[in-house]
């Protein structure tokens, strides 16, 4: 059972996030961590390999710098090896490209039977790359996955919804996207640490994945960012007197969030 | 030449950074002051399922074979977690011990135990009536003059319970018989043993008080920035940013002091005794200085067990004289540098001339 996990290495959050006031988008060139969503399916992963009773996890990311501070937490979790995409013309890629680099990188991986995602990064927050990815490589998709099991040359996954959840199946290999909080993510090991120092890291750029440059990054991007504004404060609430009548006010209030 | 932890030394503290704010919150702490040892078996279990308690164990025995550079930042985060259990006695102090001068069939019988995780460690040192986590550890390193022994608790009577400043600690008194088999070393060996354990208890537990130090201090700050007074965050007012600046200042200092010590001893430095004295010391008195600090810009609510702050005091306090006390640790820097001074009382190696009973 060979699994890939895309990961995210991202600026980490306990920091406070700045902009570049040139591309209007996060600055990203201090040290980078991994997405904490992103841990969970490194967790799903190692867990169904383990049930399998052997295979690879692999990780695909992509990342400014040659980072690979964030690969390594995944690989001391026990993850084997990675491939990290890293490339100047990377810079500014928007969904749609970085789901064209995840993909070509997936497809250096030989024998994948599972390609593993969150639902959406923490720094992004597009929700789309997993999808975008399966429709590239030409694999089934389920998404929202709260749990995961193999069955021969099937998937077996309950998709959460907002009512319960679905059972959903797709033969191998499928894109999955993990639900964040489903499983509990191990603490790496001492010895994790210590072997991920030596776990090989298949560093690549756009010319070895045969993608144009001019297909990603700022020029390849359907998007440009005009504009960034501070949110806008948040508004007085309304004071509602209680006349005897407060409840019907509460109830109107409540039906219109659709929440009763 | 790097005066910088590795970014293997930095990940092992932050794992177990990570690993004890799930397992070791002050609720958790807290039902180590209420429970009957102080003690929690599945946390033990689960820092030695993330290699911490075989850290020092040579790798022949099961263990990572590792030095001070590379637990001390660990045991700062066991300090920054109050972590109850004697992670100093078994990883510092204990394994060392058995490994550097400890007999074959001791270390072969008890370091594996101890790097699986089944063995726990509590110490005594020369002059020091009681051992803190004596009524759960596995097997007691006891001092009789220059001799240090290995003994099964099984085989050891704990007499005079005793409270400790800290609910979490609690400390015994033994009534034990000397055996050879139980002799890990005696004469000048024996000497050799207790120092070097001695140093490396110190060095341990001046890494949990700065961890400690950081962490009430950290709550401190948090404190003051949320709670308001005349119309403004009682942080904002000049008299507490300066008692903030100054415990912030006794942190940074008592630090370096700290991992100096710790290379001082990785390295078998000549003035190795001298430099864990230095580290004891700042670490002791920053310790001290920051619960001050911590308790008074926290109003009275500082003062009431019921406020987490408390557990935090009171292991800071209870460390502080414990493996020597910041004038005692003085006095013997004193002594490295200046040598005997004519009239002054000999530094004896007894580290704790009030006993633990008062810590």
């Amino acid at each position: 059972m060979n699994i890939v996990v895309c990961v995210k290495q991202i600026p980490d959050p306990a920091e406070p996030g700045a902009l570049d006031p040139n591309t209007k988008t996060l600055k990203r060139d201090g040290k980078l961590i991994l997405d904490e969503s992103d841990s969970y399916g490194v967790e799903m992963a190692l867990q169904l390999a383990d049930a399998a009773g052997g295979g690879e996890v692999t990780l695909v990311s992509m990342a400014p710098n040659s980072e690979t501070s964030g690969l390594r937490t995944a690989l001391a979790m026990g993850a084997a090896k990675s491939v990290l995409v890293s490339d100047p013309a990377l810079s500014g890629t928007d969904a749609l490209g970085t789901a064209k680099i995840l993909a070509a990188a997936i497809k250096r991986v030989e024998g994948a039977d599972l390609i593993l995602t969150a639902t959406e990064s923490s720094d992004g927050y597009t929700g789309t790359v997993p999808e975008q990815i399966a429709e590239l490589l030409g694999l089934p998709s389920i998404t929202f996955a709260k749990s995961i099991a193999i069955d021969g040359g099937t998937v077996k996954v309950q998709r959460q919804t907002e009512a319960g959840y679905d059972e959903c199946e797709a033969p191998l290999p499928a894109v999955v996207s993990v639900t964040a909080g489903v499983v509990e993510p191990r603490y790496p090991s001492f010895k994790g640490i210590m072997a991920a120092k030596s776990k090989p890291v298949d560093e690549v750029d756009c010319a070895a994945l045969g993608i144009d440059p001019g297909s990603v990054g700022w020029a390849g991007g359907g998007q440009e960012i005009v504009t960034v504004e501070a949110a806008p404060a948040r508004e007085a609430g309304e004071v509602v007197e209680d006349d005897g009548t407060g409840f019907e006010k509460i109830v109107a209030f409540l039906d219109n969030l659709k929440v009763i | 030449m790097r005066f910088a932890f590795s970014d293997q030394q930095l990940e092992f503290a932050a794992a177990v950074r990570d690993l004890l704010a799930s397992c070791c919150t002050p609720a958790h702490v807290r039902e180590c002051w209420d429970n009957e040892t102080g003690h929690s078996p599945e946390r033990w279990r689960q820092l030695a399922d993330m290699g911490v308690v075989g850290m020092t164990v040579p790798e022949a025995h099961g263990g990572l074979g590792m030095n001070e550079l590379d637990w001390v930042l660990v045991l700062e985060e066991t300090g920054r977690a109050a972590l109850p259990e004697p992670i100093v006695e078994t990883v510092a102090v204990g394994a060392p011990m058995l490994a550097e001068f400890g007999p074959t069939e001791l270390a072969d019988r008890w370091l594996p135990a101890i790097a699986a995780g089944d063995v726990i460690v509590a110490v005594q040192h020369q002059g020091k009536p009681y051992l803190a986590a004596a009524g759960y550890a596995d097997l007691l390193l006891l001092a009789s003059g220059n001799e240090m022994h290995a003994v099964p608790r099984a085989d050891v009577r704990l007499v005079e319970e005793q409270t400790s400043v800290d609910g979490a600690r609690r400390l015994f008194g033994v009534d034990w018989h000397r055996t050879p088999g139980t002799l890990i070393a005696g004469g000048e060996g024996g000497y050799r043993t207790i120092n070097a354990s001695f140093d490396r208890g110190a060095l341990g537990a001046a890494a949990q008080l700065i961890g400690l130090a950081d962490r009430m201090l950290e709550m401190t700050v948090a404190y003051a920035k949320e709670r308001e007074q005349f119309g403004a965050p009682i942080g904002s007012f000049q008299a507490v940013k300066h008692h903030l600046a100054d415990a912030l200042l006794a942190v940074e200092f008592a630090r370096p002091v700290v991992y100096r010590a710790a290379f001082s001893l990785a390295t078998g430095g000549a003035d190795r005794s001298r430099d864990v004295s230095m580290a004891k010391a700042y670490a002791s008195d920053a310790a001290s200085a920051v619960s001050k600090v911590a308790l008074q810009c926290h109003g009275a609510i500082g003062y009431t067990v019921e406020y987490d702050l408390h557990l935090f005091m009171k292991r800071a306090w209870a460390l502080a004289s414990s493996w020597g006390d910041a004038a005692w640790h003085r006095e013997r820097v004193a002594m490295a540098v200046l040598g005997p001074v004519p009239g002054a009382l000999p530094v004896e190696p007894d580290p704790d001339p009030l006993g633990e009973t008062l810590a």
